[in-house]
């Protein structure tokens, strides 16, 4: 319960820092809202008014307290580009990416895992060496060169699948998935190769342990020392740097989202940066970084819940 | 040095130093206008004797253009990582030398960093500032900052921790020269390693940035950007993804392998199961 708390205190804290680095680092910016609004060429006097008008001359501290103050009863804003309100805008990206993000996660795990079990348990042997290998080139490729290649593999030369656009689960939960199939494979190919490259390690150090070896001793047969075994220890530390990547995913997704013109959270806000919508990326760098923190937060409570031999205060 | 003297050593360092090589020596050699000059009558000229690696859609030389593009992906890479861990290094060995609440406070705040994703502080810092080259290192170094500082602070609380600092405490030396003699000679192999392999994702994250169009502009030759203006013409000019998408693959590979190896070296402790 004193774990659970101090967790949220800390979280809390940290949600906070995260709202002062993304306004400070969009607040280096040259230009402003109202210079945005009514173009570099607009009358002085003009712009001088719709800034005083927007407290734009007000000191940043006034500034940022107005904007934490909007965000937290709910006032997002509009966005410059999009004409629209920022919050419900967000909460619809964010569920087109969740779909990816989800699919490809599961798309990484469901293929690293064997492979890095059967690279350690190999070691040192041609699996071992091939699967390594293979982890290494798939870390080494861009993944939007990955998306290239899918794109001319299934949609071009096969036909098989869409190669751009986005489709609303809720209205065709097929059609959605084929649509976010590709994005989620490129990205998962990337992942797959840090969780294998992970999953090997970790299994290594647990195969070379002491209980692993009672556990052949006593004639246990090697698919249960391994399986049950083994990676029963392995799969919390592999869901941890799992849980990490959620990270890693939300900015490859921009990159991703662009190239398949998957109107998600990554194509939002890049379409925010490309137009420098200030109030939009504001809100989009705080989500996607309130996200990560959140997903990294339940990765480590679920560890918690499911290893017993973690018993915190 | 006989950790280098296996497959995966000797693949790691021939690839990075021929990219290193041509990084340095391509520009002296190639007159800057073979890479930009166009020709209407060759656009997406499939790979030849004489256009080696195809030409693009504007009838450039790919090759020329791949070769060029090193310098600028090595020139981002490196000074961005050399950025981000001379801002590290300071913050990481105060951090985990001095502890108590400084510690908190910076280690706070770098947790924070951790929570923006790299590519996605990059990418706002470079919108921010204009994309350029310099915006970029500084965008890519910045983003790496928070990762650095993390990894060094862990080395310095662990050198901060042996009988010798202490022995050196105890007789009266000063923080200032414990940190010079005793602390940085002793962090440095694994931060070297961590560089090298930080490179690696800068490589990749310049790419990504062009490809965007928030990096390297053109008419400079980048292989993201040169990624980027393939995408119109995959179906007719493959080869206009393939040969920059295969330089970037190769450069990080390298950059990966020689880290490794580099790892196993310098820094044995950290060695993946032993």
């Amino acid at each position: 319960m004193i774990y659970l708390l101090n967790r949220s205190v800390s979280f809390a804290i940290t949600l906070l820092l995260i709202s002062v680095i993304t306004f400070a680092v969009t607040n280096i910016l040259p230009g402003d809202v109202a210079m945005m609004i009514m173009g570099t060429q607009s009358n002085p006097e003009a712009l001088a008014g719709l800034r005083e008008s927007l407290g734009l001359n007000d000191p940043l501290v006034t500034q940022y307290l107005r904007w934490i103050g909007g965000m937290l009863t709910g006032d997002w804003g509009t966005s410059l580009v999009f004409k629209e309100e920022i919050g419900p805008l967000l909460l619809q990206k964010m569920t087109a990416s969740s779909l990816i993000v989800v699919m490809s996660m599961t798309i990484a795990l469901t293929a690293a895992v064997p492979l890095g079990v059967w690279a350690a348990v190999h070691r040192d042997k041609w699996q071992d060496t091939a699967s390594s290998t293979t982890a290494l080139l798939g870390v080494s490729l861009p993944d939007f060169f990955w998306g290239i290649m899918l794109i001319l593999l299934f949609a071009r030369a096969l036909g098989w699948l869409p190669s751009s656009g986005f489709v609303d689960p809720g209205e065709d939960f097929l059609r959605a998935l084929k649509h976010a199939f590709l994005p989620s494979l490129a990205l998962g190919l990337g992942l797959m190769a840090h969780l294998t490259r992970m999953t090997r390690a970790t299994m290594t150090g647990i195969l070379a342990q002491e209980f692993i070896r009672v556990a052949r001793a006593k004639g246990l047969p090697e698919r249960t020392v391994v399986w049950r075994y083994g990676l029963a220890n392995a799969i919390g530390p592999v869901m941890t740097v799992a849980g990490l990547q959620v990270g890693y995913l939300f900015g490859s997704i921009i990159v991703m989202e662009s190239l398949f013109n998957y109107t998600g959270m990554g194509w939002l806000t890049y379409q925010a940066l490309l137009n420098r919508d200030i109030p939009l990326i504001q809100a989009s760098v705080f989500v996607i970084a309130a996200v990560v923190m959140l997903a990294n937060l339940i990765v480590d409570l679920a560890y918690v819940l499911v290893d017993p031999r973690i018993r915190l205060g | 040095m006989k950790g280098f003297l296996n497959a995966k050593g000797l693949i790691g360092i021939v690839l990075v130093s021929a990219v290193l090589l041509i990084a340095i020596f391509a520009p002296m050699i190639i007159p800057a206008e073979f890479a930009t000059k166009m020709n209407m009558r060759a656009r997406l000229d499939p790979p030849s004797l004489e256009y080696l690696f195809g030409t693009d859609q504007l009838g450039r030389n790919m090759f020329y253009r791949v070769m060029l593009g090193a310098r600028t992906s090595l020139t981002i890479a490196v000074t961005a990582v050399a950025m981000s861990v001379a801002i590290g290094l300071p913050l990481g060995i105060i951090s985990g030398y001095f502890g108590g609440l400084t510690d908190n406070v910076l280690m706070r705040l770098v947790d924070t960093l951790l929570s923006f994703p790299a590519l996605l502080l990059a990418l706002t810092i470079s919108a921010v500032l204009g994309p350029n080259l310099q915006n970029t290192i500084i965008a890519i170094g910045i983003a790496f900052t928070p990762f650095l500082a993390r990894i060094i602070r862990g080395e310095a609380l662990r050198v901060t921790q042996m009988p010798y600092v202490e022995a050196a405490r105890a007789a009266g030396t000063t923080d200032a020269l414990i940190i010079l003699r005793h602390i940085l000679p002793n962090i440095m192999p694994p931060v070297i390693v961590q560089a090298t392999i930080s490179l690696a994702f800068a490589i990749l994250a310049e790419a990504g940035l062009s490809f965007l169009g928030l990096g390297t502009q053109p008419p400079r030759a980048s292989w993201g950007l040169m990624i980027q203006a393939s995408r119109d013409y995959l179906d007719v000019a493959p080869w206009t993804a393939l040969v920059p998408g295969a330089a970037v693959a190769l450069t990080v590979l390298g950059l990966n392998m020689f880290g490794d190896v580099l790892r196993d070296v310098l820094d044995p402790r950290a060695r993946a199961g032993g």
